[in-house]
């Protein structure tokens, strides 16, 4: 077959008169797209603790405390695959286009639900119960630690 | 940021991940965010190395494995959890082959979320490891310092 | 007779981007034998349809691997709605196309540029993923993820991508194949590429069938066998020629990949100006329940989904044989009578992706 000299060396010298490929990313950053999944944010006025994200999130990252009244996100978790935001029926959830910072703490985002939950329903005890007791709990994780199943600690002891 | 500082080289492993943040980790290092222009420099040799790279999670398989990198490496040394499976497993935390993120083997300091991790995420990640490679260099050398005049006292370990 | 010696080839090594284990038994320089031993990123995820129901075990089966995650993804969705009869809109159907095609063009230049690493050719290597960062940026801008595409979803695409960016794409990719004409150029045509793969790692047409190869592995032999002629999503609407080199060495698999990348171009081409319009997804009811296979094309090869339902909805059995595994016992052949020096080259020829062969 045939062969031609200096395929790379072309190459190369396109390459030294291009304007530099970098982005000199402390300094400079390339800009995000529209889509681009980064973290997850809530607009707490308008969420009503329904708990279908503590729910179906699949890595179980969302932690939702009725009685608390919080919403906790554990970003270390959380996958960005957009699931609570398609099944949140208020539509409260977001996908912001900005990437979660490195952390050296494993620690969640808490986030205060100013929401009162109508008085007299039929069943007020119900819903909360399996969750009352953990999220304040996984919150303290030391980063040693296995964190398999942090809501049975406090029942296990 | 100081201009004399060392160059710190990574090592980096594939403890038990999909590939997405390796290759991101791969990214780093081509020309789109070069880290190599903040003087560092990708190795394959443990005992090179300050920074451990390490995505995925930890298996039964890699355990020793990782365990062992971690202890060819000099002191001081940093170990960056690249991915949301090496800080915490993630989506395979159920899996029965898992145990858990890297922190289950070796103490881990600094946790890059993401899945998979951006190379601007990992960037950021390794700045951080640079500021704490200093920390860690000076406190070993005050500690050196203390310990000096009885050599026979016990070699304190990280 | 030389002296035997074992020589341990990983799992942490320098070409290596990922975990594997071979023993090479060595005589002299050459290889008389390579043990393969696997299970460093082996996490059985299979058995996790247990514990997931079927829709969120969409979010796993696209982390089975993240450099061709959504055919992953694409695959296990396939296979359930075929088990639950489920016809998926024609716009749904056009733009996984699309995006299994930009996987597969950006699969192939990440692996151009880990063989010029292994072959010590680092300008060749910095040059292909300088060029791939342009189809990641393609891919980011119309699924929001830069590996892990997050698209794939039982009835249809989890996101709409707007007719005005699809407008836009066939520019940006026409700029990226532009420049890569240079590249590939130097794979062809440069003196000491050809050294490195020219009659390295020889694999016969019959070795090459009668071990089960797959994907470009199996064309760099001379077999014509494409899984995309079946006509899953909108390939049969499109003409897909499988493409063929009959040399079976190191250089003929680069020029398999490398044709592969330009018929990718040629496909999106198609592709992008036929979207039609319509809804993306489907409203799904009730749970799967029967057994299929479903073969798909990844960029290492054909992959099998077995899926088996019992009507609820976290299924019985999920299965998947992917391409890399397949492709482990040629590459034991092509490595018994290669020198020592060859082994990271035609290592990487298979295109190892071990996050996928040991799920």
């Amino acid at each position: 077959m045939k062969q031609k000299p200096l395929t790379m060396t072309r190459v190369a010298l396109g390459s030294l008169l291009r304007k530099p490929a970098t982005v000199p990313y402390p300094a400079a950053r390339k800009p995000v797209y529209l889509a681009t999944r980064g973290h997850i944010a809530i607009e707490e006025d308008k969420c009503n603790l329904c708990l279908i994200c503590d729910r179906r999130c699949p890595t179980g990252a969302i932690a939702v405390d009725r009685t608390g009244k919080t919403w906790a996100i554990d970003r270390l978790r959380c996958i960005q695959c957009n699931h609570c935001v398609d099944v949140c029926p208020r539509k409260c959830l977001a996908m912001e286009n900005d990437y979660t910072t490195p952390m050296q703490m494993k620690r969640s985002d808490v986030v205060p639900v100013p929401f009162t939950p109508p008085q007299p329903k039929p069943k007020p005890a119900a819903a909360p119960a399996p969750t009352s007791d953990s999220p304040l709990q996984a919150k303290e994780e030391r980063p040693g630690e296995r964190n398999h199943e942090p809501p049975d600690q406090s029942s296990a002891d | 940021m100081n201009l004399f500082r060392k160059s710190p080289w990574i090592i980096h492993y594939d403890g038990a991940s999909c590939n997405g943040c390796d290759i991101e980790v791969l990214a780093c290092l081509t020309p789109r965010y070069d880290v190599e222009r903040l003087g560092i420099i990708n190795t394959g040799n443990p005992k090179h190395a300050d920074i451990l790279l390490i995505t995925g999670y930890i298996n039964e398989q890699s355990q020793p494995v990782v365990r062992t990198i971690y202890e060819q490496m000099p002191d001081p040394k940093v170990v960056v959890a690249v991915g949301i499976c090496a800080s915490s497993g993630g989506i395979f935390r159920d899996c029965y082959n898992t145990k858990g993120g890297v922190d289950s083997t070796i103490p881990v300091d600094i946790y890059v979320p993401g899945c998979a991790a951006r190379p601007e995420s990992i960037m950021d990640g390794v700045v951080q490891a640079l500021d704490l490679l200093e920390r860690k260099r000076k406190e070993k050398k005050t500690r050196r310092r203390a310990i000096a005049p009885t050599p026979t006292s016990e070699v304190p370990t990280p | 007779m030389a002296n035997r010696t074992v020589i341990p080839f990983g799992p942490q090594h320098p070409v290596l981007p990922e975990p594997i284990h071979l023993d090479l038994v060595i005589e002299d320089e050459h290889v008389v034998e390579a043990i393969p031993s696997f299970g460093f990123i082996h996490r059985g995820l299979e058995k996790l349809v247990e514990k997931k129901d079927f829709t969120e075990f969409t979010f796993i089966a696209e982390r089975i691997c993240g450099i061709c995650s959504y055919i992953h993804g694409m695959g296990y969705c396939q296979a359930v709605e075929t088990v639950m009869g489920l016809e998926i809109p024609e716009r749904a159907k056009w733009l996984r196309t699309m995006w299994s095609e930009l996987s597969r063009i950006h699969s192939h230049m990440m692996w151009l540029g880990l063989l010029a690493d292994a072959f010590g050719f680092e300008n060749l290597f910095m040059a292909c993923w300088r060029l791939r960062e342009g189809i990641l940026d393609v891919i980011e801008e119309t699924s929001g993820g830069r590996v892990i595409f997050g698209a794939a979803k039982v009835g249809g695409c989890r996101r709409d991508v707007p007719d005005d960016l699809l407008a836009r794409i066939p520019a940006q990719l026409n700029a990226v194949e532009d420049e890569l004409r240079a590249i590939t150029n130097v794979f062809r045509d440069d003196f000491s590429v050809r050294q490195r793969l020219c009659g390295v790692g020889l694999l016969s047409r019959n070795d090459a069938y009668d071990l089960g190869a797959v994907g470009p592995m199996l064309r760099a032999s001379g077999v014509a066998q494409d899984s995309r002629l079946d006509g899953y999503a909108a390939y049969d609407k499109i003409a897909v020629e499988p493409i063929v080199e009959e040399s079976g060495d190191c250089w003929g698999r680069t020029m398999v990949r490398i044709r592969e990348i330009y018929q990718s171009f040629d496909i999106l081409r198609h592709v992008l100006p036929n979207v039609p319009p319509g809804p993306v997804d489907m409203k799904i009811t009730g749970a799967p329940k029967g057994e299929f296979f479903a073969r798909l094309e990844q960029p290492r090869g054909e992959v099998i989904y077995y899926v088996k339902g019992n009507g609820t909805k976290f299924l019985d059995r999920f299965r998947v044989r992917t391409p890399t595994f397949a492709n482990i016992p040629p590459l034991l052949k092509m490595l018994q009578g290669c020198q020592l020096a060859d082994v990271p080259v035609i290592v990487l020829t298979i295109d190892p992706c071990i996050s996928c062969a040991e799920r």
